[in-house]
C-alpha cells in the first residue's frame, strides 16, 4: 500500500513531464539530447547557486523571516536565470526550431529539478507508513514548477533569440520574465513570512503559473504572427 | 558522418554512467531506515510468565493493527483492532469478555494517568484529588491482579496519558463514534511495535546483599555475641515489570533498612556506644516468590550462626500513614515475641503511633510465605515483620506493582517507621526498656534524616526492580551494596538462582509507533484522478500544439490506427 502511494505521488510529479515530451511535437524531433544537456546545465546552476548561498548567506538559528537575507537569496535566485540563458543561446543544439527548442530546454529544467529536489523526499517520505498530503502537494507543486519554466524558458527565447519582435510587446515580455523569475522568491515569503500552510501555497503557485504560461503563450503566439505573416 | 556518430556514442556513454549513479543512489537511499511515525511512545509490555509449567500474562509481543477506542459496537470483531483504553473508562464488562474470557482482541494498549509513571515522583501531592487518586490506584490494583493471574492471547501494552497520544485517540473516537472503525481500507492509525518473540529468561538470578555491624566484644570471639537481624526485601512484582517500582513495597523498607544502617553506624563507630549485640543487615530478593531469596540465604548460614540470631525484624511496607501492625508465627504469649512487641508499642506510644500485634501459624504443609519472618520461624529464628498491612498478602499480592509509586507514599510515615524501629532496636540493645530516654531525638547528630530517606525513596521509586530483569552486576544493586558497605562492614552478595517454580520471558519495555495511515481505496481513487489528468493534458497538449486547423483528425487518429492494425 505504501509502494503504491509513492508510485501514485511519483506519477504525479514527474508524469507531465513525460506526458508534454510525448504529447508535443518534441518527441516525434527527437530532443531529448537537448532536454538532457539542460538538465547538466541545471546541475551546474544548482551547484553554483549552492556555493554562493553557502558563501553569502548566514546561518539563521530560528526560523525567522529576514528580509536582506531573503533578498539576498532572491538575488543569488537570479542565476538560474544565466543557467537558462546559458542553455538557449550557448548550447549548440541540433537544427530544431526556435519553438521546439524552448520547449526542450523548460522541459529538461524542469525535470531536473524534480528529481533533484523531489525525488529523494518522495523515496524517503512517501514509501512510509505514515500519511500525510505533503507528497501530494509536492507533486502539484512539480506541476506548477514545469509551466512556470516552460514559460520562463519562452519568455527567454523571445527576448534573446528572437530578433523581430514587435516593440510594442517588448516591455511587456521583460516585465513578465522579471515576475516569472522571481516567482520562487514570492512563494518562499509566502511561506516563511506570511506563513501559508502548504496548501494555500501550493494553491498559489499552480494559479500564479498557469496564469503566467498563458500570458507567455499568448506573448509567443503574438510574436509568432509577424514573422510568419 | 563520423562526427555525429562519435557524439551519439558519447551520449550513450555518457547516459550509461549516469545509469549506474542513479542506480547507486537508489540504494543508498532504499537502506535509509524510515522511522517518520507521526508518533513514538515508550510503551511497557504486560509480564509474561509461567509458574510450574502453567502460562499466565500475554503471550504475545509484537503488534501490528488499527487502532480502535472504547467506543466500537458491541459485538464487533476485534480480533484486528488495537484497543486503546484510558485506566479511567474501563468498566466491568470489558474486563470481563477481553480480559477473563479471553475473547480474541488485536491487541491493549492501556493508558495510566501520569500520577503512576515512576519519574512523576517530584509532583508529590500532585494535581488530581485525593479521592479520585485513591480511586484511581484501587481499580488498577484490581485490574493488576487479574491481569497478572489470567493468561491473555493478544499483545497488553502500558502506556503514559500525554498530549500526543491524547490527540490520537480523541481522533479515533471520533471515528468510531461516526460508525467508521479504522480497517484497511477506511485508514486511521496503526500502531506497530517490532519485537520479536519473547524468549523464555535462562535461570534468572537472585542476588542478597549481607552486612555486619560487630557489637563490642567483652572478651572472647564476637561470634558468641547474640545478633539481631534488620532484613528487607527490595525486588518487586508487577503487571508491567518496567514500571514495577514498589515505592512502598517494598521501597519504604529498604530505605527503613539504610537509615537504621545508616543511625547504628553512627553509634557502633565509638566503642562507648558500640552495643553487646551485633546487627546483621540483610537486603533479600525474591520477595514475591514466597521469599525465595531469603530462605535461599538463611539456608546458607551455618548453625551456629543460625543459633546466634536474637531475633530478626522484617521491614515490610513502611510507607502508609494508617498505623504499623507487626506480624509474627509465635504466639503472642512467647517471651521473645512479648518483649519485641512491647519494645516497639512503648516507643510508638511517645511517638504518638498506632501499633498492632498480628498472629498467624505457619502452615508447613502449604508453601506459601506470606511474610518474610516466616522463612525465618521455618527455620526456628524468632522473627517479626513490621509492616504498614494489616493481612498477609496472597501470591504476587502487593508486591510492589504498577500503582505503588512515590505519589502515594508518604514520607513523614517512612521516618516515623524509621525512628520506631531503630529506638526500640537501641533501647533493646542498651538495655534501656521501659525507659524514657530518646536516642535518635529530632535535632541531634544522631536523628533521624528526612533528606536521606528522600533521596533514597526517589531512587527506589524510579527503579524497577523484578529479580528476573536485573542481572549480577546491575548499577542498582552494585550502589545498593555500596551504600550499605558505606555504614556496615563485611559486605557481601550472594547469587542464587530462583527456584524452578518460575519461568519468566523478556521484552518489557518497547517503543509503540503510531502511524496515520491511507486507506487502500484512497490511493486508487488518487490513482483514476491522476490518470484522468495526465490524459486530459495528454490531449491538450496534442490539440494545441499539433496543428490547430485538424484538431478532430488528430484527435480521431489513434483509435483509426488501432483499427487498421487490427
Amino acid at each position: 500500500m505504501t509502494m503504491f502511494h509513492f508510485f501514485n505521488c511519483a506519477i504525479l510529479t514527474f508524469g507531465p513531464h513525460a506526458v508534454y515530451y510525448s504529447a508535443t511535437p518534441l518527441s516525434e524531433y527527437d530532443t531529448l539530447g537537448t532536454s538532457v544537456k539542460t538538465a547538466v546545465v541545471y546541475l551546474g546552476t544548482a551547484l553554483v547557486k549552492l556555493v554562493c548561498l553557502a558563501t553569502f548567506l548566514k546561518v539563521s538559528e530560528s526560523d525567522n523571516f529576514d528580509p536582506s537575507q531573503e533578498l539576498l537569496k532572491a538575488l543569488i535566485g537570479f542565476i538560474d536565470v544565466a543557467g537558462l540563458y546559458f542553455a538557449l543561446t550557448q548550447l549548440t543544439h541540433r537544427n530544431i526550431s526556435q519553438n521546439h527548442k524552448f520547449q526542450a530546454v523548460g522541459l529538461g529544467w524542469a525535470f531536473a529539478d524534480s528529481v533533484l529536489h523531489r525525488l529523494a523526499p518522495l523515496w524517503v517520505g512517501a514509501r512510509g507508513l505514515e500519511f500525510t498530503w505533503e507528497y501530494i502537494l509536492q507533486g502539484l507543486e512539480a506541476n506548477a514548477n514545469l509551466m512556470l519554466s516552460l514559460s520562463l524558458a519562452a519568455l527567454g527565447s523571445l527576448m534573446w533569440l528572437r530578433k523581430n519582435k514587435p516593440k510594442t510587446l517588448i516591455p511587456i515580455i521583460y516585465a513578465c520574465a522579471v515576475i516569472v523569475a522571481t516567482m520562487p522568491s514570492i512563494t518562499s515569503y509566502l511561506r516563511w513570512g506570511l506563513k501559508w500552510h502548504l496548501p494555500e501555497v501550493v494553491g498559489f503557485q499552480l494559479l500564479t503559473s498557469l496564469t503566467m504560461a498563458l500570458v507567455s503563450w499568448q506573448l509567443f503566439a503574438a510574436c509568432q504572427k509577424p514573422s510568419s505573416a | 558522418m563520423a562526427n555525429p556518430r562519435n557524439a551519439a556514442e558519447g551520449r550513450r556513454q555518457m547516459f550509461e554512467s549516469f545509469y549506474s549513479v542513479i542506480a547507486l543512489v537508489f540504494i543508498l537511499v532504499a537502506c535509509v531506515e524510515l522511522c517518520d511515525a507521526s508518533t513514538v511512545v515508550d510503551v511497557y509490555r504486560l509480564i509474561q510468565y509461567d509458574i510450574s509449567g502453567v502460562p499466565f500474562g500475554s503471550r504475545v509481543a509484537s503488534l501490528n493493527h488499527h487502532a480502535g477506542s472504547s467506543l466500537f459496537a458491541p459485538g464487533s470483531d476485534l480480533s484486528r483492532t488495537v484497543v486503546i483504553l484510558p485506566l479511567r473508562e474501563l468498566n466491568e464488562t470489558f474486563i470481563r469478555e477481553y480480559i477473563e474470557q479471553g475473547k480474541p482482541l488485536g491487541g491493549l494498549l492501556l493508558l495510566l494517568p501520569r500520577i503512576f509513571h515512576p519519574e512523576n515522583s517530584e509532583t508529590v501531592g500532585g494535581y488530581v484529588d485525593s479521592s479520585e487518586k485513591v480511586n484511581m490506584k484501587k481499580l488498577l490494583v484490581d485490574l493488576e491482579q487479574k491481569l497478572i493471574h489470567s493468561s491473555i492471547h493478544y499483545p497488553v501494552y502500558f502506556a503514559f496519558e500525554d498530549e500526543d497520544l491524547d490527540t490520537v485517540l480523541a481522533d479515533i473516537k471520533k471515528n468510531d463514534a461516526a460508525g467508521q472503525p479504522a480497517t484497511a481500507t477506511t485508514g486511521g492509525y496503526k500502531l506497530i511495535v517490532t519485537s520479536p518473540t519473547p524468549k523464555k529468561l535462562v535461570s534468572p538470578t537472585i542476588t542478597n546483599i549481607q552486612g555486619w555491624l560487630p557489637g563490642l566484644k567483652a572478651d572472647g570471639d564476637s561470634n558468641q555475641l547474640p545478633t539481631i537481624a534488620i532484613v528487607a526485601s527490595y525486588d518487586t512484582f508487577g503487571a508491567a515489570p518496567g514500571l514495577s517500582v514498589g515505592s512502598d513495597s517494598n521501597g519504604s523498607g529498604v530505605v527503613g533498612l539504610l537509615e537504621i544502617a545508616r543511625l547504628f553506624s553512627n553509634l557502633y563507630s565509638n566503642p562507648h556506644t558500640r552495643g553487646k549485640y551485633n546487627l546483621l543487615f540483610g537486603l533479600t530478593s525474591g520477595g514475591p516468590y514466597n521469599y525465595n531469596g531469603t530462605q535461599k540465604w538463611l539456608r546458607s548460614f551455618d548453625q551456629r550462626l543460625r543459633e546466634s540470631i536474637d531475633y530478626a525484624i522484617c521491614l515490610n511496607s513502611l510507607g502508609s500513614e494508617n498505623g504499623l501492625w507487626v506480624h509474627v508465627s509465635k504466639p503472642p504469649e512467647n517471651a521473645y515475641v512479648k518483649q519485641i512487641f512491647e519494645g516497639l508499642s512503648d516507643v510508638a506510644e511517645e511517638l504518638g503511633l498506632k501499633v498492632g500485634l498480628k498472629h498467624k501459624k505457619i502452615n508447613v504443609s502449604n508453601s506459601r510465605v506470606a511474610w518474610e519472618h516466616e522463612q525465618f520461624s521455618r527455620l526456628r529464628v524468632t522473627a517479626a515483620t513490621v509492616s504498614g498491612l494489616s493481612v498477609a498478602p496472597n501470591l504476587l499480592e502487593n508486591t510492589g506493582g504498577l500503582s505503588d509509586t512515590r505519589e502515594f507514599v508518604s514520607e513523614a510515615a517512612v521516618v516515623q517507621s524509621v525512628k520506631l524501629v531503630a529506638e526500640s532496636l537501641a533501647r533493646h540493645i542498651y538495655g534501656q526498656q521501659g525507659k524514657k530516654i530518646d536516642i535518635f531525638a529530632d535535632n541531634t547528630s544522631l536523628a533521624v534524616n528526612p533528606s536521606y530517606i528522600r533521596s533514597w525513596l526517589h531512587l527506589l521509586s524510579t527503579t524497577p526492580r523484578v529479580a528476573p530483569f536485573l542481572s549480577k552486576d546491575n548499577p542498582f544493586i552494585m550502589a545498593l551494596k555500596k551504600e550499605l558497605a558505606d555504614h556496615v562492614v563485611e559486605v557481601n552478595l550472594q547469587h542464587d538462582v530462583i527456584d524452578g517454580m518460575f519461568t519468566f520471558y523478556d521484552s518489557t519495555v518497547n517503543t509503540l509507533q503510531i502511524y496515520q495511515v491511507a486507506s487502500v481505496t484512497f490511493d486508487l481513487l488518487l490513482l483514476l484522478v491522476l490518470g484522468s489528468y495526465l490524459i486530459t493534458l495528454f490531449s491538450f497538449l496534442v490539440i494545441t500544439t499539433r496543428g490547430v486547423d485538424d484538431l478532430i483528425s488528430l484527435f480521431r487518429r489513434p483509435p483509426s490506427r488501432k483499427a487498421k492494425a487490427a
